[in-house]
């Protein structure tokens, strides 16, 4: 780690916690389409909050069900 | 067309040049965060043409600053030894989260390039404040 040149050399160390760097590219995200979309500056930022919150708990969701599909449920439907 | 050209060169031109300056800063900042993200986590292997060439697809919407990153990638990596290489190169997460953040910066500033072929001038976010709040001008 020492070793290392930002924006050069990749972030190999970031490996083990990868999953949140969900919530910076969703922040991206909401920070352009809320660019767009928002009709005020006044809620702009609590808007890209929101959105970004929404983003990461939707695909929080999601990764919790594919989870308990092929966790629990592909097992018992495969048990005879 | 100028602004979805200058949209494409650097994110965020297009609007600042019809006159939404605020519009066009915040989709800067947007996508050039994006882009930073990005590369800081992949590294400039992060963007590969040769490579990737399907990402590279997504991620060209970001214009020259993208191009920059692939030609420098093409000058000092691809060429190295392999095991100069590979530490060079983004492991796993790295380069998949990596090329990601970048891709998807492309695939935002491609709608915000259709959004500026509609867009009307001087249409800003603060001049709709002033108008909602009853402002003169």
């Amino acid at each position: 780690m020492l070793a290392w040149i930002p924006f050069f050399e990749p972030m190999n160390s970031i490996q083990s916690v990868w999953y949140v760097l969900l919530i910076p590219m969703a922040f991206g995200i909401a920070v352009v389409y809320k660019a767009l979309h928002e009709i005020t500056y006044a809620t702009y930022w609590r808007c890209v909050l929101l959105m970004t919150a929404q983003i990461v708990c939707g695909i929080a969701a999601i990764a919790f069900a594919i989870g308990f599909f092929v966790q629990f449920v592909i097992p018992h439907l495969n048990s005879p | 067309m100028t602004a979805v050209v200058l949209g494409w060169i650097l994110p965020g031109l297009g609007h600042i040049s019809i006159g939404q300056t605020r519009r066009g800063g915040l989709i800067m900042f947007g996508v050039l965060f994006l882009v930073c993200c990005g590369v800081l986590v992949g590294g400039i292997d992060a963007v590969d043409h040769k490579h990737d060439w399907l990402w590279f697809i997504a991620q060209i919407w970001c214009g020259l600053l993208v191009i920059g990153i692939d030609v420098l990638n093409q000058l000092f990596i691809v060429p190295l030894p392999i095991p100069q290489r590979a530490t060079l190169v983004g492991l796993s997460h790295a380069n998949e989260i990596g090329t990601l953040f970048i891709a998807m910066a492309g695939l935002m500033n491609f709608v915000v390039l259709l959004d500026v072929l509609h867009a009307t001038r001087n249409n800003d976010l603060e001049r709709r404040v002033l108008h909602h709040s009853g402002g003169d001008s």
